[in-house]
Parts: C-alpha cells; structure tokens; sequence
C-alpha cells in the first residue's frame, strides 16, 4: 500500500492541479457564453440553432435547482467571479436582484429599450428599474393564471362541470369562498384547494399595490387589501377546505394522483406538473377555466447578464434572439411555456391552442385573456424577503397551529422586521 | 484530548538528550527539533488559508452593514451581536438545535457502542456486515432525505401507515415541533450509526485480548467485561467521537432543509414556525434569503461559540462517565 | 469477548439491524426502476419495476455522469489520499513526537473542527475567485486536503497503537523522524489509516454544497452536482435522480470492499503490541 499510495497521491494531485480543468474562453478561438439556468426553458434546439448560424460562438447551458440557481448567483455576484454570462432571474425574486443593479449590464445600452414593444406592459416594466431607465433583464415566460378544477369531483358535489359554468360561479373571490362552501357541505372528505397560500397570492396579485407602495415604501400594516387577502384565505384554512400541501412538493403529488383536493390556481407552466403528479389515470379529470378576479401572473423570468461577464454584447445579441417573438412562439409549442408577448400570445395558432390532458380546454385562449386583462401589482424591492412570511402564516392556519389572527399578528410583526 | 495523561506518558518518548549522543549530535538534534514542526506543517497551513481566513473576515463583516452582493454598507461595531441577542428567532433556532443535537447524537452514539460490541465479535462473513451498517452514510443526503420525505409524508408515508397498524392516528411529521424533530432526528440517527460504530469497532479491535482473558479466568460477565474493558481502553475515541459528532449535529443543515418542502419552493427554512430551524439554516436564510451578510456572520460566529462550549462540555462529562470503569 | 461465539440470535438482531439501514437505500433502488408515478400510490411499492434501464439510461442522456464520476473519483481519492498521509504524520508527531508548544497546538487543532463548515462560504468563494479556481477541481480538492479530523484519528491511533519502545530502538539505530515513522508508526496505523481513508473520501464523494457553489455543472461536474442537475425541473423527476444516486453509489462501495482487507487487518496489532 505504502509507496504505491503516496506515489499516486503525488500523481493524481500533480494531474489535478496542472490539468487547469476547463478554461472560460476560445480553446479553439470561439467565444463561449453560458447559460444560466433553472427548470426548463426549452432553449436545447434553440441553442444548436444559433450555435450553427454563429459558428464562432459557442454556448452551454448550467441547469439547477431554483433554489440553488438564486443562491450561486447571489454568491457568484458577491465573488465578483464566476457567474453565467446569461443568468435567469424568476419573477420572485428579480426585484431583489434589481436591488443590485450595479452588478448587470444596462441592456439599454445595446438597445434593448428599442425592444419594449415586444412585451406585455407590466413584464416590460418588472424587468426595469429608473423609472425604465435601466433594463436589467429581458422577458422570457410568464404564468398566467387560470384555475384547474376536477371536473368529476364537481359533479359528485353538485356543483356544475362545464368550464364557462364554472368561471360564471366566481367572479370574485368572495365567490370562490361561497362555492368551495357548497362544495364542502356536500364532499367533507374532499378538500376544495390544495393550498391557501396560493389563493392568497393570486388574490393579492390583482391589486395594485401589495406590501410597498409604488414608492417602494412599506405599507403591509396599512393597506386593507393584504389584510383582506389573508383573511379570505385564512378562512378556507381555519375550515379545513384547504390541503395544506407545499405546490409541486412530493405529498402535493401524492395528493393529486389520489384527487384529494379539487381546485388549485394554475399558472400556465403548471399544467404539465398537474399532468405529470395526476397521471394517466386522471386524463380529462382535470379541466381549466378561468379565475377569479381579473386575471394574474404568477412566475415567469428574464434573462439578464451579468457584469462580470467577458462578452455582454455576445450575450445580449443571444438573450434578444432567444425572447424574440418567433423563438418564443416555438417555445411555447415544444413546452407550452407561454410567451409574454402579446404579438404570440394572440398570434391564431397560439390561440387556438388547447390542452388534451384538460379535457381539450383552451388554454391559449384562457391564458392570453388572463394576461390581457392583468393590472400587475408593484413589486417593491423587499417583496420577495416579505412574500413568504405570509405564505408560513397560512400554512401555521390550515395545520391547525395557529388561528388566522394569531397568524396575521406575527406575519406582520416579521414582515416588517424583513422590511427593514 | 486527554493533555495530562500526555505528559507523563509522552515523557520517554523521542526526546535525544544531546549529552549523551555527541557524535550525533548536530543531525539528530535538528532533525528531532524541527521535523515535528514540519509534518504538522501542512495542516496549519490548509487551515490558515481556507479556514482561519474566513473565520476573521466573516468576524469583520459581522461588524458592518454587510448586504451579501453589495457589499459593506459601513461600520455598525456590535449592533448585530445586541439586535442578535433580542432577536427571539435567534434563541427559537438555538433551541431546535440544541434540542435536535441531543435526540439525534446521545441514541446514535449509544447504539453505535452496542453495535460496535456485537460486531466485535468474531463474525461470520465480518467485512459483509461492516459494509452493510456503512451502507446508510454512503449514499447522497439528497437521495437520503428524499427518501425520508416519503417515509414521513402526512397522507401517505410509510411510517403513518405502519403506525395506523397499532392504531395511532396519521402524524404531520413536518407540522408539531416534537414530531419534525423526531423525524430529522431519525433520518441523521439512520446515516450516522454505522459510521460511527465502525470507528469504535477500529478502536474496539486494539485492545489487547490478553485483557479479556484473564478477565474471563476471573469469571467476568460479557457486560461487565464491556463497560470495565473495553469503555474505558476505548475512551479517546468515544471522546473523539463525542466531539466530532457535537460538531457535526449542531451544524445541521442538509437534513432540515431538505425535509422542508417549502426550502426548495423558497418559502420556509425549517418549517411554517420555524419549528425545525436550526442555526444554519437561520444563518442561511439571513445570508442567502434576505442577502443580510452581515447578520449571518452574526449567527454564524454565535454558533462557533454554541459549538465550541456545547464541545467541552460533552467532553469534559463523557470524560468523566466513561472514565470510571 | 472475541472468542465467544455468536450465536443465532446475534446474527437475528444484526439482520435486522441490517435491514433497517438497507431499507431506504432499497426504496430509492425501487423508485429508481419504476417511473415517477410510483411515489403517488397509497400503499409504498416493495417490488421492483422494469424501468431501471430506462431510467439509467436517461441518466446518462441528461448529465455528462461519466465525467461526474471521473471527477468525484480524482476529488475523492486525492483528499483520501492526501488525508491519510498528512493526517497520518500529523498524528504521529503530536502523539509520539516532543516539541515546544505540542499540546497548544493541538488545542488549536481541535479549536478549528469547531468551525462551521458553512460559515466562510462566501469568503472562500472570493478567495477561490482570487486565485482563479473558480469550477476547477482543485477549489474543492485544496480545503480539504488535510482536515482536523484526520489529525485527531491518527493521533488517536498512534496513542492506541505505536509502542514506544519501538521508536526508541528506531531513533537509537540513527534512524530520522521520518524514517521512524515509515517502519514503525505508519505500519502500525494502517487499520486506522484505512479507516481513515475510507470516511475522507465518503465524505468528499457525498459533499455539495461547496461543490454546487464553485464548480461549473458542465466543466466540472461531481456526482453530487450533475445529481442536482438531474432534479432542476419545476417537476421534479424522483425516478430519474434516485437512478442517479444509486448508480453513485457503486463506486463508494467498491472502495470500501478494497479497503476493508485493510481494515479487517486490525487484528494483527495485537501481534505487535504482544
């Protein structure tokens, strides 16, 4: 064992550190941008494509977890090093990032404001910051929303089945609340909604002005309609219509393909979850109509690149390319992401579109209306340090740990503490 | 480790008395004094570099403003270490640390001692059982805790179903704060046994069988024979192990968060009262949630200390119990 | 003790003992060969699917996994490696060596164990920045090259092992510092060095959380990170990644059966000691 091992440990180091694994830029004289990534956003053909018609470019993708994809890049931007010349940032926490502006490029620089027609107003505006003077990143999805509803489960509690009649039940969220009663007055052991926290955030979402005044000033305490908000879908907690499961979790997939819970809001990108958690059995089960209120967003990303990158025009060209229309329409056909463009998402064939798994429901059209008809609510810099401590609020309602105003009481006292 | 006991053992060590071996003198005497020096070299070297700078430039941001991509915001003094000590989330998650240390390393170290006995001795197939019990710290912790998560499901885990057998009603392992200490508990207990039984069975086969013997001639039982034998030749590793684990549970991270399904929706680090957050994933949330880098510095110094007295404590009393035959 | 047979009832309770730390890693192997859908069925499955090829397969379809295992590998057994041979010094000089200042030294030793882990990421991720190590190996290899743990095993097992009669006769002969620790203190260490070398590389075989932050997914890969990339769907596919973990696990399995002959061999010890 003895010289042998030392031998190799002199080797393998010597290997390691000599062998400079993978440098950044041009081995044979290409450049070489990266692709920061999480989940899917379909670019894999894409990116051939662009490789073949730029072939002195040449592109990787870097794919994680959401999750770890926010912390790397918060890590990489702190390390000044290191980060993806293109790096997504999901609609949650992009305000945060917008705190740190310094660290992207301006993509107004290369004439990215040339672009803002492209987008649906409130996506164009999410992504910039200086009162549009600084565009930090570029629009790629969005989720609009819709709500998903088991069609059979309806009718075992009597209530209508067809997707119209169903949207003509809820205008408002008040309405839901009304319906998911009936509902559990006659199906107690079926739960109405998956989670409360979901129908919290929807309903906020369709306000103007959430946890910060357009002024970035916090204003949580103050305004009615959070307060509102919660207690709506505190109340579906305290009378246990809600699953209370973590969306997407594996006991939300449990939850799905034994149907224990009836309706969840569903942005566009989360029919193929409900599709994959449901499973065959459940084919035709499932239908989408439309939600209450007047429409939502719930997700979707930019891309945005960062300074330290050595080829920010490089990058910017491909980011321009990659959420440009016609590439975002094949998108949303090859994945069904949808685009935040209005020129595809109202483009006949995006229309037209319509989802088997949903009992043929279409989609195109539901979730381009729900776009349309979209007033965002301001996202203030803070918002995604405050947004979660509501969301354990309602969660500490509906498993039973806390009454809704136990709840509200320290949900507050934390988010302003967050605020700060 | 056991410092005093060193001295009076280590005394007819390698010490070369210059008087008595003049010729070579000059060699030897370097060679005795310096080479020490120089095998310890590397690690003091390793650890000044990727670990003690850290340690102090993590001390210096925790005096600043410190905001994690922008940078230092300016000098507060303590004013992090004072909002710290009013800060109840701060004590919520020394408590589950504290508390999850305890259910997690005493059961585990207790059935690696038993385990380790039984594997002593002499097996059938012996190499076959070690690599079973290692088993559970060879795979990932995120296949692990994935796993678990299953197993402890509300509605449809394992370990509810197996309990509605004796006619217990379905726990929310994720809901209760003893509940969701029990479980994460349970899956560092299930990694951790084995490894550290096979660290005792290494100690465990050091110790000379001549002891049993006579011993047995002496008509001593197998229990008596553990705990007046092999405890105590075995002591320095039951210390070692007492405080690599102390250092090990009280740094959890992997397990809590992971069974938090709301970590990875980023909602919640540790659940939906923080009734599982323990000091790391309270300084990750600071650090890598809110970008507060200079009150993760904050915890994260405070949890160096927590480790540290949590350390000499363990030591100082296992020292004591399984010092005494 | 050693002499007392064991008897069935042992080899019952060990059984269990085995099943029970085999079960979960069954599980995994269960969902590994099956499709998703699996883990949404009210009573757990207990009996294999026929999708583990299938599932293997995309494996290697999505991630470059061979690369993953080839860097692991070369992580791995270069901070074993490393571990082993400095630790094994270290030891040696603070368990049977004199020098000024040994025992505060060691204290200084046992001082950095206490240090989290996670603490200096962002520090260090500067500093790897610094130096320009950015998703190379070596910001993942160099600090952990020689860690506390490694130091405090051997001292350890030197204290337990390493007769000082015999080092004297060493040093009497003329022999150096090093040289005496070559014929005398390595051999008798080398159950524990084994040990040692065994849980260094689980560990560097299963860390990821430096490894996600600093190297690059595509580049650099370990298994934990192309693990990862596995499960970066908004849908994550469970099937797909406990494929992956299963398969990561083979290599960690061969090394513990080469190193286990090693390991086993503690018994000759008492012939030394004798």
């Amino acid at each position: 064992m003895s010289t042998r091992l030392v031998g190799s440990v002199a080797a393998t180091l010597a290997m390691v550190l000599v062998a400079g694994c993978g440098g950044s830029s041009g081995a044979d004289g290409k450049i070489e941008l990266s692709l920061g990534l999480f989940s899917d956003f379909g670019y894999d053909k894409l990116i051939e494509e662009y490789m073949a018609s730029h072939p002195n470019i040449k592109i990787e993708q870097r794919k994680v977890k959401m999750e770890q994809h926010n912390t790397q890049l918060a890590t990489q931007l702190a390390g000044g090093r290191g980060a993806a010349d293109i790096v997504a940032l999901e609609e949650g926490v992009v305000s945060q990032f917008r705190a740190s502006k310094d660290k992207f490029v301006n993509l107004a620089e290369y004439g990215a404001k040339d672009l803002k027609d492209q987008w649906a107003g409130w996506k164009w505006n999410q992504g910039t910051t200086d009162g549009g003077e600084f565009v930090l990143g570029l629009g790629t999805d969005m989720g609009s929303l819709g709500l998903c509803y088991r069609a059979d489960l309806f009718a075992a509690a009597g209530l209508p089945t067809d997707r119209t009649e169903v949207a003509k039940l809820w205008p408002t969220w008040a309405d839901y609340v009304k319906v998911a009663d009936q509902f559990t007055a006659k199906t107690p052991n079926v739960k109405f909604v998956d989670t409360g926290r979901n129908v919290y955030k929807a309903i906020l979402d369709q306000t103007e002005e959430g946890y910060f005044a357009k002024d970035d000033s916090y204003i949580a305490e103050s305004n009615d309609k959070v307060k509102a908000a919660f207690d709506t879908a505190a109340a579906l907690g305290t009378k246990q219509q809600t699953g209370a499961l973590e969306p997407f979790s594996q006991d939300w997939n449990v939850a799905l393909k034994q149907g224990s819970f009836a309706t969840t809001t569903c942005p566009a990108w989360s029919l193929a979850l409900i599709k994959a958690g449901a499973g065959d059995a459940a084919a035709g089960k499932w239908d989408v109509t439309k939600a209450p209120g007047e429409g939502g967003n719930w997700g979707g990303s930019f891309l945005a690149i960062p300074k330290q990158g050595k080829h920010p025009k490089e990058a910017y060209e491909l980011a321009k390319w990659l959420t440009a229309p016609e590439q975002q329409k094949r998108i949303f056909k090859e994945t069904g992401n949808l685009p935040s463009q209005p020129k595809v998402y109202q483009d006949a064939e995006v229309l037209a579109t319509v989802n088997e798994y949903f009992n043929s429901a279409p989609v195109g059209q539901i979730f381009a209306s729900s776009a349309e008809s979209l007033k965002p609510t301001y996202r203030g810099t803070k918002d995604s340090k405050v947004g979660p401590v509501f969301g354990t609020a309602l969660t500490r309602v509906e498993q039973g740990k806390q009454s809704a105003a136990e709840a509200w009481t320290q949900a507050l006292k934390e988010a302003t503490d967050a605020a700060k | 480790m056991t410092v005093t006991r060193q001295e009076t053992e280590a005394a007819p060590a390698v010490s070369v008395s210059p008087s008595k071996e003049p010729k070579r003198f000059r060699l030897s005497s370097w060679d005795a004094r310096y080479t020490p020096y120089l095998i310890i070299a590397p690690f003091f070297l390793v650890f000044g570099i990727f670990g003690l700078y850290p340690l102090v430039y993590t001390a210096w941001v925790s005096l600043h403003d410190w905001q994690l991509i922008d940078g230092n915001q300016g000098f507060v003094g303590l004013a992090n270490y004072v909002e710290l000590f009013g800060d109840s989330k701060f004590w919520n998650a020394l408590f589950n640390t504290l508390s999850l240390f305890v259910l997690s390393t005493v059961p585990q170290l207790l059935a690696a001692l038993g385990l380790a006995a039984l594997l002593d001795r002499g097996l059938r197939g012996s190499a076959f059982w070690r690599a079973g019990v290692l088993l559970p710290n060879v795979i990932s912790v995120a296949a692990v805790a994935l796993v678990f998560a299953q197993f402890f499901g509300r509605d449809f885990g394992i370990v509810n179903f197996l309990l509605g057998f004796v006619g217990i009603d379905p726990i929310d392992w994720r809901a209760e704060t003893w509940a969701s200490h029990l479980a994460v508990s349970t899956m560092v207990m299930w990694r951790w046994t084995g490894y550290n039984a096979l660290l005792y069975l290494a100690a465990m086969q050091s110790v000379p069988k001549d002891m049993y013997e006579s011993a047995t001639l002496d008509g001593a039982g197998r229990w008596r024979m553990f705990w007046s034998i092999t405890v105590p030749s075995i002591r320095p590793t039951i210390l070692f192990t007492v405080v690599t684990s102390t250092i090990g549970g009280l740094q959890l991270f992997a397990e809590p968060a992971l069974f938090d399904p709301g970590f990875a929706a980023n909602n919640s680090t540790g659940g939906s009262d923080r009734q599982f957050q323990t000091l790391v994933l309270y300084m990750y949330e600071k650090g890598f949630r809110l970008f507060d880098a200079g009150y993760a510095a904050t915890v994260a110094w405070m949890l160096f200390v927590v480790v540290l007295v949590v350390a000499v404590v363990n030591f100082t009393l296992t020292r004591r119990i399984a010092g005494k035959g | 003790m050693k002499n007392a047979k064991a008897g069935p009832l042992l080899y019952g309770f060990l059984v269990a003992v085995l099943a029970a730390s085999i079960f979960p890693l069954y599980y995994s192997f269960i969902v590994a060969s099956k499709d998703n859908s699996v883990l949404g069925e009210k009573v757990p499955p207990l009996i294999p699917g026929g999708n583990l090829v299938e599932n293997i397969t995309r494996v290697f379809d999505t991630v470059d996994f061979w690369l993953a295992m080839q860097n692991s590998f070369i992580v791995a057994s270069s901070v074993a490696i490393s571990n082993v041979v400095l630790g094994t010094l270290a030891g040696f000089a603070f368990s049977r060596l004199r020098f000024r200042g040994r025992d505060s030294l060691f204290l200084v030793v046992l001082g950095t164990a206490m240090v989290p882990t996670q603490l200096g990421v962002i520090p260090l991720y500067m500093l790897m920045s610094d130096l320009d190590w950015y998703g190379t190996l070596q910001a993942v290899i160099v600090p952990v090259l020689i860690g506390s743990f490694a130091v405090f095993w051997m001292r350890q097992a030197c204290e337990e092992t390493v007769p000082y009669e015999l080092i004297e006769a060493a040093r009497m002969d003329g022999c150096s510092v090093l040289r005496t620790f070559w014929h005398v203190g390595f051999p008798a260490v080398r159950p524990q060095a084994a040990v040692l070398g065994m849980f260094t590389f689980m560990t560097a075989w299963n860390d990821f959380f430096w490894p996600l932050i600093v190297l690059d997914p595509n580049d650099s890969p370990t298994v934990q990170v192309a693990l990862s990339t596995l499960a970066s769907g908004y849908y994550t596919d469970y099937s797909l990644m406990l494929a992956g973990a299963s398969i990561a696990v083979l290599p960690v399995i061969a090394i513990f059966v080469l190193l286990s002959r090693q390991i086993v061999g503690g018994l000759m010890q008492g012939a030394l000691k004798g």
